[in-house]
């Protein structure tokens, strides 16, 4: 048989059968379509959560006393000897300590209850923040404990709705500041409580705690590997606080030290397991689609059976027949696999579109192991349902296909 | 064509069984026949005799069970399945009593279909070709008819015209006439007498005395077994009047 009378067969076969390649299709596209919108959902997202993630610097490090992170309750586990001992360390730099002031802050008539951050000017390096407006603190403004303060993007449109606010008097507790520096925003969600916050000199905070002893946070940047400068922190601590700790037993700590780095990756745990399970959802409609193109090619079994029984019977050999729906198939599935993932992409391109107006920096992801893995399943499907019947068939002789019920 | 007269078909001891789920049902016995090239035969007998089976078993489009069948002296049990559709595709042709047309295709793609599988005709010639047996069974002016849109007697002419595009040595046609008014009935057999006189043999079933009239030779089938094999009624008095003449 030509080439070309092959195609031309394969083609008739399928206008002829229109309904079952057109439902064949449907089922590809359908499953191909889902998988590859729900994985590009997840992996968008994913992608996102890790850029933000990412922006604080992977070699940010936070320390926490254990109280305060596990029930909200400040506590008195890091001292100010604690801070410069760190200060101290080889694999350390820009440390900021943090001493978080329970106070109300008030302009006129607006009234805020934000986090009040008292401590350095390394903070913003380490968070990456910039002053929009006026300037951020100085040293001299901590050996002197001004009382001035530095308002976060988000915390200034509460207290100025309408107004300049640098240079003007907020009341934070019973005192006031004036207002010397506005922080661009960071614009993340993950951030948004950094710019919903207030900042003032650490030294102003810890006479308003009372003189305080204790800090309640530490925020520093590692000078090379993370990891030695994590075990560096740890031992310091074990070391000062007296915790015999060799296994490396993070439940007798009483002090948490994290590193961007180890955040990042908990949560790209957490989105990746997100994805899998849209992905897991997206898989059910591709073993319906299946299911589906499974039925419609076992339902035309019968004709196409007696069809095979007449082409043989005119003189067709087993090879044309075989090849015959091979290419049938070929056609439909490469056909519904390339408009699902068109389809699917597609669509995920106009949800990113939409959901890209709540959140800016939102990136578009597709996973290209999600496409080829469902592909290739619907494809895998179209071609064993498609060809193992018109196999058995081609192995009958004319008149028992011709026969077939 | 090889020349008239010599030995097309011979089996000898042909039997065959259908099995269905291990039920035997044995339905020809010890059959020997031979047939000559150009010749023009008809099978007679009761439904359900064996008639179609042994049809089948000739025409290439089933096995049989035991004994043997040569093809112009070849035995068919030797062949692969490419040399049996080799055979099918260019020296013999069926025409089924249930039509078996392709559904929702055009009457011209019904016709082309047996030279898509023909190893020697040229795609260029195809389109003549099926034109002509078009032509030749009176079809011309539905050739783009869809097979469903067309009456039983046309159904058959189709798949007359489908047998005979090929020109092949053979033609068996299984009841022909059966599901067919006797004015598409004479219609068809005019067909085939008309293919019998261009030098194809002709292998036929049928049930109608006045069909069979039509044919040199009959062979009566009962329970599987030839009962009978005689020159045709028609031919014997042809016969006897050209030695009477003599
Ligand atoms: N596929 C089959 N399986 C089992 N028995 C069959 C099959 N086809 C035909 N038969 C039986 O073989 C016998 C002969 O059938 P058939 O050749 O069609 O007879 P005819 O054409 O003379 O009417 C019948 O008894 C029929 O029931
Ligand atoms: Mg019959």
């Amino acid at each position: 048989m030509l080439p070309e009378d092959l195609i031309g067969v394969s083609v008739q076969g399928l206008k002829r059968n229109i309904s079952r390649s057109l439902l064949t299709t449907l089922g590809i596209i359908i499953g191909v379509g889902s998988v590859v919108l729900m994985v590009s959902i997840g992996a968008s997202f994913q992608q996102y959560i890790l850029d933000q993630v990412s922006q604080f610097g992977q070699n940010t490090f936070e320390i926490q006393a254990k109280g305060l992170e596990q029930q909200g309750q400040p506590t008195q586990a890091i001292t100010f000897g604690d801070v410069e001992a760190v200060r101290k360390l080889s694999t350390v730099q820009s440390v900021a300590p943090v001493i978080f002031v329970t106070e109300r802050v008030a302009y006129g008539e607006e009234e805020l209850t934000p986090f009040v951050f008292a401590t350095t000017k390394e903070l913003f390096d380490n968070w990456g923040f910039q002053p929009q407006l006026g300037r951020l603190f100085t040293d001299a403004d901590i050996q002197s404990a001004s009382n001035v303060a530095v308002l976060g993007g988000l915390a200034v449109d509460e207290l100025f709705p309408n107004e300049d606010p640098i240079g003007k008097r907020i009341t934070i507790g019973a005192r006031k500041f004036t207002v010397v520096g506005v922080l661009e925003e960071l614009g993340s969600p993950l951030a948004q409580t950094l710019d919903s916050s207030v900042y003032m000199p650490l030294s102003v905070g810890k006479s308003m705690m009372g003189s305080s002893l204790y800090v309640d946070y530490i925020s520093l940047k590692s000078r090379g590997s993370n990891d030695l400068t994590k075990a560096d922190l740890e031992s310091l601590f074990r070391q000062r606080h007296s915790i015999v700790n060799p296994e490396n037993d993070p439940e007798k700590d009483d002090v948490v030290v994290r590193s961007m780095e180890q955040a990042v990756s908990v949560i790209s745990s957490v989105t990746l397991g997100m994805t899998i399970f849209l992905g897991l959802i997206a898989g059910i409609s591709l073993l319906v689609g299946g299911i589906g193109i499974m039925n419609i090619m076992l339902v035309s079994v019968s004709e196409r059976t007696k069809e095979i029984g007449l082409r043989k019977a005119v003189g067709a050999k087993k090879q044309d027949i075989l090849l015959q729906f091979l290419l049938e198939a070929i056609t439909l599935t490469v056909i519904g696999g390339l408009i699902g993932v068109l389809c699917g992409a597609g669509l995920a391109y106009l949800l990113y579109l939409i959901a890209r107006q709540f959140l800016q920096d939102l990136p578009f992801a597709l996973s290209m192991s999600a496409i080829l893995l469902s592909v290739s399943m619907a494809a895998g499907t179209g071609l064993a349902f498609g060809i193992y019947p018109a196999r058995k068939a081609a192995n009958l002789s004319p008149m028992e296909a011709l026969r077939w019920e | 064509m090889s020349s008239k007269g010599s030995s097309l078909i011979e089996a000898k001891k042909l039997c065959k069984s259908y099995f269905n789920e291990g039920l035997e049902t044995p339905v020809l016995f010890d059959i020997d026949l031979t047939i000559n090239s150009g010749e023009f035969v008809a099978i007679m007998g009761p439904s359900g005799s064996g008639k179609s089976t042994l049809m089948h078993i000739l025409g290439f489009l089933d096995h049989f069970t035991s004994g043997s069948y040569l093809f112009h002296d070849e035995p068919v049990l030797r062949m692969n399945d490419d040399d049996l559709a080799k055979i099918r595709a260019t020296r013999v042709s069926f025409v089924f009593q249930a039509f078996n047309l392709l559904p929702r295709t055009s009457v011209l793609e019904n016709v082309l279909l047996p030279l898509l599988y023909h190893p020697t005709i040229a795609a260029s010639e195809r389109m003549d070709r099926a034109m002509k047996a078009i032509a030749t069974v009176g079809l011309t002016d539905r050739a783009k008819y869809l097979s469903n849109q067309l009456s039983g007697g046309q159904k058959q002419r189709v798949a007359i015209a489908r047998a005979l595009v090929t020109e092949p040595e053979v033609i068996f046609a299984d009841e022909p006439t059966g599901n067919l008014d006797s004015v598409s009935g004479r219609q068809v057999m005019e067909a085939v007498q008309q293919l019998h006189e261009h030098g194809h043999t002709i292998i036929l079933v049928t049930h109608e005395r006045t069909t069979a009239e039509h044919a040199e030779r009959i062979i009566h089938i009962r329970d599987g077994r030839i009962q009978e094999d005689t020159k045709s009624f028609k031919r014997r008095l042809a016969k006897e009047a050209s030695t009477l003449a003599k």
